[in-house]
């Protein structure tokens, strides 16, 4: 590889790791607010999961990504996982 | 292939640990034990492989797995898992505490199905089952009201807090009830619809897995690798009865195979004595002699009216002969080590 395509290169990465850095900073708001959400559904008495909601999070989400051209059935495995980790830490609030 | 870490091993390490199996194109799992703490890999091992991690700090041994079933056996978890449907003790699979879930077979009509959750959790049922989309021998058959059913059981979930089992027959269907229940479960039928495991695979649900009226506990520990493999890990294996040639009842209650996948696999197994015996009166029976075998739970079919019911009528249980089922099964759990939550306690809860 040329000493110009390595330089391009490495941008590129510098790039994605950038944005790896805010995806997880947004996954770790995203368990933040959920803990509160757990919080408030454990004062109302009201169970952890709510399976309407989240098939809604899930739909709403696969209809965003069709709109931005991503792929929809990986991205709806990917708003599963997301779905599953805030859940989860609704029962640690 | 599974790594065993030194106790006290700390998270640099791990994380240095999982990065060269996954440089090597293996994929990690990692479960923290009380005793110990593993990372099973995944993917195609080479016996290069074993060294080139045993090697790193933190590693105390690195052992090949043999059997078929690479995540569901018990080498690939540091202890039993606990499959949790709802928030009290009474609706997790796998802990100190029977799961009992119960509930028609089949969703007839609103009335029908508050009334046998009310009945079902004053008894002491911590969770609700119910059939929206009923998989029929013959097509003839009242095969569920399908939405309308899930909304119903979405109502009496609401009232009643029971988390909710219910039945997935496609991958068409899997948002669709994943919309409206806890627990999605995979009938004996479609056990080895692979399609169906990989979508299961890829939701964070719970799965409730039946053995297929036909299959070996091989077929079915590989029915919930492919879950497993997917990406979900919780996944609760249920005996039904197998076919055999004896037709005094419906199936033939596969006892053996509860200690069997016990000692094989760190997933919850839990039995359906409804379907095993297939007549009300061997539903007790059957059910205490699960439960003396090991079982993590029950799965029992309970109709307001059984003479009345649109389906397995005769299998099914009225809501006293629930009652007194429960209340005689509290010896057997005593004797399992397990405890039943007490009726009114849960009642008041």
């Amino acid at each position: 590889m040329s000493a110009g395509g390595e330089a391009r290169l490495e941008g590129l990465r510098a790039g994605i790791a950038r944005l790896d850095e805010s995806l997880i900073a947004l996954l770790a708001e995203r368990v933040s607010l959920a803990r509160e959400v757990g919080a408030e559904k454990r004062a109302a008495g009201l169970p952890r999961l709510d399976p309407a909601r989240e098939a809604a999070v899930v739909r709403h989400g696969t209809s965003l990504a069709r709109g931005v051209g991503l792929d929809e059935e990986e991205v709806r495995e990917i708003l599963w996982r997301v779905v599953g980790l805030c859940r989860r830490a609704q029962e640690e609030a | 292939m599974v790594i065993t870490l030194r106790a006290g091993t700390g998270q640099a390490e791990i994380d240095r640990i999982r990065e060269r199996a996954e440089s090597l194109g293996l994929r990690t799992f990692l479960t923290r034990g009380e005793s110990r703490t593993i990372i099973a890999c995944v993917g195609l091992v080479e016996p290069a492989h074993q060294e080139l991690v045993g090697g790193l700090p933190g590693v105390e041994s690195v052992v090949r797995i043999s059997k078929p079933w690479r995540l569901a056996g018990r080498a690939a978890s540091a202890g039993s898992t606990i499959v949790r449907a709802g928030d009290g003790p009474g609706a997790q699979f796998g802990g100190r505490e029977l799961a009992v879930v119960a509930g028609p077979c089949s969703v007839e009509g609103m009335a029908m199905l508050r009334e046998t959750a009310l009945a079902v959790r004053a008894a002491g049922a911590g969770m609700l089952r119910g059939g929206a989309f009923k998989p029929r021998t013959s097509p003839w058959a009242f095969c569920g009201l399908g939405i309308e059913a899930l909304e119903f059981l979405a109502e009496v979930r609401r009232e009643t807090g029971l988390p909710v089992v219910t039945e997935v027959m496609d991958t068409r269907q899997v948002d669709l009830v994943a919309g409206h229940a806890d627990v999605l479960q995979v009938g004996a039928r479609n056990m080895q619809n692979f399609a169906l495991l990989q979508e299961l695979g890829r939701i964070q649900r719970p799965v409730l897995l039946k053995r297929g009226l036909a299959a070996s506990v091989s077929e079915l520990l590989l029915a919930a690798e492919h879950v497993l493999a997917h990406g979900n890990r919780d996944v609760i294996l249920c005996e039904r009865g197998i076919r055999t040639f004896e037709t005094a009842t419906r199936n033939t209650l596969d006892v053996a195979a509860v200690p069997v996948l016990k000692a094989e696999t760190h997933l919850p197994v839990i039995v359906d004595p409804s379907h095993a015996g297939g007549r009300a009166e061997l539903v007790a029976p059957l059910a205490f002699a699960a439960v003396a075998a090991g079982a993590d739970g029950l799965i029992i079919e309970v109709h307001p009216r059984p003479a009345e019911a649109l389906s397995d009528g005769e299998q099914s249980l009225a809501p006293d002969g629930f009652a007194e089922l429960m209340a005689r099964l509290r010896p057997f759990a005593e004797a399992a080590g397990r405890t039943l939550a007490r009726p009114a306690a849960r009642e008041a809860a």
